[in-house]
């Protein structure tokens, strides 16, 4: 039994009503308990910012297309590299680092849950490694469903029942998390070369629309009673005017599910443009998040865009072929068979660049605008907008109007006209941002029953500990400070442990994976199912048998399971 | 101020010893440098008899010179901002890489990627250079900026690769893929050489002699004199919507 | 017993529909694979226990005393090569990683001598690829340029391109147009429906009149272009814009070649030219089964495909310097550990002279070739047959290999993690 008792904390815990209160926090064993023994450790917090570990709900840093990133990219690995130093490996890379660049960094940003954005189901196993190799935080992959031929076939067929089938038996054989649909249709249009305009436009072959799509899995989610919604990145990304494709696509979604969100829409940023073509270009953040006011069965993340270098990667591989045409850097692309495919190319967002200019305004316009914190929450789709060690300075920028207008000051002076963010006054608060960026990642995800992104009794023992003391800062006017503090936690503390302390990572770290496996009736058993089987065989080119990724890949195994109502 | 570093006899002399601290600015204050041969970390007086003359405050006034068997230091005179390094024989791998002003003079012959991704100052290589001389790093898209490179012998493969910047002048022949990927600046060659300019996007290529292996994707335009010279004139590469000039004395296609 | 959907560990397609028959502990039968991958299941002849140098005799010495002579040697080395690795499961090469990472050596595997000028060319243009399924399902032009599936990769062309079954072709053998490009007339150039001979040296030449063709600037470029005619390269040019999907394989004749990297880079650059006008992808033929594997883990865990160097305590990348033949024609290590590959057939002799003259030990089933320069060899067991892991094809899919029977031999990851923790232990001392 190991006890630790963190003293005169002050905590903010959203998804407990918890604002801003000294108290102690007890763990025995991993997880919060209401008191501990005499003999815990005791680590006197001394009144500093106390958040339960943060959780994000979309970043990209494990797996096929993440790697393929580090692989083209020798010049961004040479520009952060650490030597091995007691409990930590060696790291290189900035926009797309090492595993372990990326465990200790966000760690040491208090981070202790992430949720890979995006997993091919053929290449999970690829993700599942990584993961193994991210020893400080416990993750999740969202799979990748947008061009999945059978499903495409079962909605064709109007079959949601048949649709939610062949998700449950892909998730469960791939250890997946949640069901993202990336460009939907737009994927599989992609393999010919092609893309789908908007959510009318119908995917060659298959003949169903991306609205076809997007309804029948928001449905066939809900049957399976998945822990999350569907994440959805919507068609059309980076193009001017696609946010009447955005709001289209957000019309469509019914409020299904009274614990969470019925759709998750993730980097709101790039599908918030108005214009008609690069000339006229500007914001849409007030529609969208005016929008999703009103529908509380949406939610949203920022991908908020940083100037500086990174690299873009998505599983949208259309989208990045347009941007190499545009910045004609180098280009790579991945389709994968029967499901899905992804493109990454290395980017600059400058300052003096209307375009970057405005993207740049857009996502803290989202964040702004959208009056419930719980409905937009904190990232740059990491590495596409930033790379994550950018939150410190975007929470300083949320918290800081006079920091925004500093650095309005330095964009491209025509981007004032194109955008409403010098107009607006709003600072989020600290209660807002400990939502933005744990409370409300983990109840969108759906893992606040799991323990995950508040600190009562019975969760996971897993706590950020900031160097700030909230009313001895002004966020407003030393957002510097607030920066700092963000950027370096006085103690990460993962499953009752102290993992990092001031900017060094202490232990190896025992990460565990959560991934859904929803119990459906054996007619639904898509494994026994000779029409999906006989397809399997011809057109895959690894056998079924071969296919599901073994119990050895996945590190303290959390497996979620569902009732599903097939 | 005159450094002088000898090297010392070595047990294991095949081991490349790494040696970025030699730069005329360190030896400001003092000579207690580090050097690493393979994963050792050696204090410089442990590789080589040091001595100094006079004195200096400014890195301007400081002269390195290295003697003995040179050829396998790694790293001299990288980032290089102000002062002189005289190598008296050979060097290694990476001499000058990132250099950014001084000057380096190099008797012997330089092992490869002499002057990497050098933004300004000057390199003399009196012998010949290895492959990658004046050239970028791995995955990069630009190699050198600025700075002058001025070899009097021969010249390796991928001389100048993805040259954005800066004056690369050699005296005797250069290997294949001379100045490939070029994207700037200018790249003189007195002798002969293989594939020039291929694939390049802007900036000059000189050839004074042959070039062999003439990219079929440049467009002949003419005939030119320069420097008394009579030169072909092509424009390209087309295959990469090239806009750069390549002037060669003489060519002969792969047909 | 019969093993039905084993994994071949021989080559980058990493067939995984292999039956194998086992009786006594003994494979007796192989359906479905190459005669390649037929003979790697059917190996026999292994070394029965690790065996030490004593001048000029083989002494055999335990697991125990093998791994600490190895941890040894490279604890007490100033530069360490850590090589081989495509040879063996991703679990062992992670084990690698830490290691050369703990000793501060250098790390590579043998995409040094094979696809590494591949991947320089996609760390400067990036890779338009796709996994194979995609290409037997959609692709009516597939061309091979400097490789000879036949020979390489037998069953390349009946589970992917020529003679296999695609979703989106009527009638695939006939709807698929093949192309082979090379300098001389391979067994594949004669099953291609249009063969492209090239001048020894010239792949680049015609790469880059391809692009300008295709770019609508054919009156620039001269009569033939090393070798090949104008004629047939528009000819070849208008098949590529035609086809709804094309496909590029290319193979050593093109990595290896001079120029290199350049060359693979030029094929990159014609392949993401043609994507402003139709479908077309472009992908290695990689050797070793799990060469990939071993890039892929290094990546990472190092942020490098190959020729880590870690004598600095942080990842340094330059192959050319830091890959394994360049280091030992340099003499510029000190020790030599061997895993899953056998360098003595395959190395330049400047570089084995150099391996004679250091410690070298060796992980490997089978006495090979580099057996006669090592102090030290270790037998194991052999991935996809006594021992089971994850090996990455050549278009990245992740595969994880079959134990078809059972052996006392400990697997790489096992005898490299018995050594890993004797060196920390040291280390930490
Ligand atoms: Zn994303």
């Amino acid at each position: 039994m190991t006890e630790l008792l963190v003293k005169n904390a002050c905590v903010i815990d959203p998804l407990r009503g918890i604002n801003g209160e000294t108290m102690d926090i007890a763990i025995r064993d991993g997880k919060i308990v209401e008191e501990v023994s005499d003999a815990a450790e005791v680590i006197d917090a001394r009144g500093m910012l106390t958040l339960p570990g943060g959780v994000d709900s979309h970043t990209h840093i494990c797996g096929t297309k993440v790697n393929f990133g580090r692989y083209m990219s020798p010049e961004d690995m040479r520009a952060g590299r650490t030597p091995r130093r007691g409990a930590m490996h060696a790291t290189s890379g900035y926009s797309v680092p090492t595993t372990y660049g990326n465990s200790y960094r966000y760690s040491v940003m208090g981070y202790t849950t992430l949720l890979e954005g995006a997993m091919a189901p053929l290449e999970a196993r690829h993700t599942h490694e990584e993961f193994t190799y991210t020893p400080l935080q416990d993750t999740m992959a969202n799979t990748l469903f947008d061009g999945n031929w059978a499903i495409l076939e079962a909605i064709r067929d109007g079959d949601v029942k048949r649709v939610a089938a062949i998700i449950a038996w892909t998730l469960k054989a791939v250890k997946g998390f949640g069901v993202k649909l990336t460009n939907p249709g737009g994927t599989e249009a992609w393999q010919w070369g092609k893309n789908v305009s908007c959510i009318r436009d119908p995917v060659p072959y298959f003949e169903v629309t991306p609205a076809e799509i997007i309804r029948s899995i928001v449905e066939a989610n809900e049957l399976l009673h998945l822990p999350h919604s569907v994440h959805l990145h919507c068609n059309n990304l980076g193009t001017p005017g696609n946010y009447s494709c955005t709001l289209g696509s957000f019309g469509l979604i019914p409020d299904l599910n009274e614990k969470r969100q019925t759709l998750y829409a993730t980097h709101v940023q790039f599908h918030a443009y108005g214009g008609s073509e690069w000339k006229d270009f500007c914001s849409k953040s007030e529609p969208i998040a005016r929008f999703v006011d009103m529908r509380p069965q949406i939610v949203m993340d920022m991908g908020q865009v940083m100037f500086g270098r990174t690299t873009t990667m998505t599983a949208d591989g259309p989208m990045e072929f347009n941007l190499y045409r545009l910045h004609h850097e180098k280009w790579s692309n991945h389709d994968v068979e029967l499901e899905t495919g992804s493109g990454i190319i290395p980017v600059i967002y400058r300052r003096k660049n209307l375009v970057n200019s405005i993207m740049w305004a857009i996502g803290l316009e989202l964040a702004l605008l959208t009056k419930s914190p719980w409905q937009c929450l904190l990232s740059t789709d990491n590495p596409n907008g930033a790379p994550f060690v950018k939150y410190p300075e975007i929470i300083g920028l949320l918290m800081s109007k006079r920091y925004r207008d500093a650095e309005f000051a330095t964009v491209h002076p025509d981007t004032e006209s194109r955008v409403p963010l010098p107009a607006i006054e709003r600072e989020l608060d600290w209660h807002e941002i400990a939502v933005m960026t744990r409370a409300g990642a983990a109840r969108a995800l759906g893992i606040q029953d799991l323990g995950k992104g508040h600190l009562a009794p019975g969760a996971d023992a897993d706590v950020a500990i900031y160097p700030l003391k909230i009313d001895e800062v002004d966020p407003s006017a030393e957002y510097q400070k607030v920066i700092d503090a963000f950027s370096r936690t006085e103690y990460t503390i993962k499953r009752g442990r102290v993992v990092a302390r001031r900017g060094e990572c202490l232990v190896h770290g025992s990460n565990a994976t959560l991934w859904v496996a929803p119990k459906v009736s054996d007619g639904y058993d898509m494994g026994k199912d000779p029409d999906f089987i006989e397809k399997f065989d011809r057109y895959y080119t690894v056998r079924m048998s071969n296919y599901p990724v073994q119990e050895e890949y996945v590190t303290r195994n959390r497996r979620i399971e569902t009732e599903a109502e097939l | 101020m005159k450094v002088t570093l000898a090297m010392k006899p070595a047990a294991k002399w095949f081991i490349p010893i790494e040696a970025e601290s030699i730069v005329p600015k360190n030896f400001l204050s003092g000579t207690d440098l580090r050097v690493w041969r393979g994963n050792r970390e050696l204090r410089l007086d442990e590789v080589f008899s040091v001595s100094v003359e006079g004195d200096a405050d400014r890195a301007e006034d400081v002269e390195v010179v290295l003697s003995g068997d040179t050829f396998r230091l790694k790293r001299v005179g990288e980032y290089l901002d102000a002062g002189k390094i005289t190598v008296l024989g050979g060097i290694g791998m990476h001499c000058g890489n990132f250099m950014s002003g001084g000057t380096i003079e190099i008797h012997g012959n330089a092992d490869g990627w002499l002057g990497r991704e050098m933004a300004g100052g000057t390199i003399v290589c009196r012998g010949d250079a290895a492959d990658y001389c004046a050239s970028g790093y791995r995955g990069g898209r630009k190699g050198m900026k600025g700075g002058t490179v001025e070899v009097f012998g021969r010249a390796g493969d991928f001389l100048a690769e993805s040259l954005a910047g800066g004056t690369v002048i050699v005296h005797g022949d250069a290997g294949d893929m001379t100045g490939a990927e070029m994207r700037g600046g200018t790249l003189v060659v007195h002798g002969d050489c293989s594939r020039p300019a291929a694939n390049m996007k802007d900036g000059s290529c000189y050839v004074y002699g042959t070039a062999r292996g003439m990219i079929p994707t440049f467009k002949k335009i003419g005939t030119v004199q320069h420097d008394g010279r009579t030169l072909i004139r092509f424009s390209g590469d087309l295959a990469n919507r090239g806009k750069g000039n390549l002037f060669v004395k003489g060519y002969e296609y792969l047909d | 017993m019969i093993v039905k959907d084993a994994v071949c560990p021989f080559c980058g397609c990493l067939c995984d529909d292999i039956e194998v028959e086992v009786e006594e502990g003994r494979v007796v039968a192989v359906t479905n694979a190459c005669e390649l991958g037929t003979t790697k299941f059917m190996g026999e002849k292994r070394m029965k226990n690790p065996i030490l140098r004593v001048g000029d005799e083989w002494k055999d010495i335990t697991y125990d005393e093998a791994v600490k002579y190895a941890a040894d040697m490279l604890l007490a080395a100033e530069r360490p090569l850590l090589y081989g690795w495509s040879g063996t499961h991703g679990e062992a090469q992670c084990v690698g990683v830490h290691m050369a990472e703990l000793i501060h050596g250098v790390i590579d595997n043998t995409s040094s001598v094979c696809h590494g000028p591949s991947i320089l060319a996609i760390q400067e243009v990036g890779h338009p690829g796709c996994t194979l399924g995609v290409v037997k399902n959609r692709a009516d032009l597939v061309i091979y340029w400097g490789s000879n599936p036949i020979d390489a990769h037998p069953r390349h062309l009946s589970r992917y391109t020529r003679y296999a079954e695609g979703f989106f072709l009527e009638n695939a053998f006939r709807d698929r147009k093949v192309i082979v490009v090379d300098v001389r007339k391979t067994e594949s150039a004669n099953i291609a429906d249009e063969f492209i001979k090239i001048r020894p040296g010239g792949d680049y030449a015609v790469l880059s009149a391809l692009r300008a063709i295709v770019q609508g600037k054919a009156d620039t470029i001269p009569r033939t272009v090393a070798g090949v005619t104008r004629e047939q390269l528009v000819r070849v040019a208008n098949l590529c814009k035609s086809a709804k999907f094309g496909a590029v394989y290319f193979g050593l004749g093109l990595t290896m070649t001079q120029g290199k990297y350049k060359n693979i880079r030029n094929a990159i650059e014609l392949v993401s030219e043609l994507s402003r006008h139709t479908k077309f992808t472009i992908s290695a033929m990689r050797g070793h089964y799990n060469v990939y594997g071993s890039n892929e883990v290094n990546t990472w865990m190092t942020g490098y495909p190959f020729g880590i160097d870690f004598s600095r305590g942080i990842a340094f990348y330059n192959p050319g310097e830091t890959t394994a033949v360049d280091i030992l024609a340099r003499k510029e290590c000190d020790a030599a550990l061997i895993v899953g590959s056998d360098p003595a057939a395959h190395f330049p002799r400047k570089c084995l002279e150099h391996l004679a003259e250091i410690p070298v030990v060796q992980l490997d089933p089978y006495p090979n070739a580099t057996t006669a320069f090592c102090n030290v060899q270790i037998p194991v067991a052999v991935t996809g047959i006594d021992a089971e892991g994850t090996a990455y094809r050549m278009d990245g899919v992740p595969i994880r290999t079959r134990r078809v029977l059972s052996s006392d031999y400990l697997s790489d990851e096992e005898v490299l993690a018995r050594m890993y923790a004797l060196m920390q232990e040291a280390r930490e001392r």
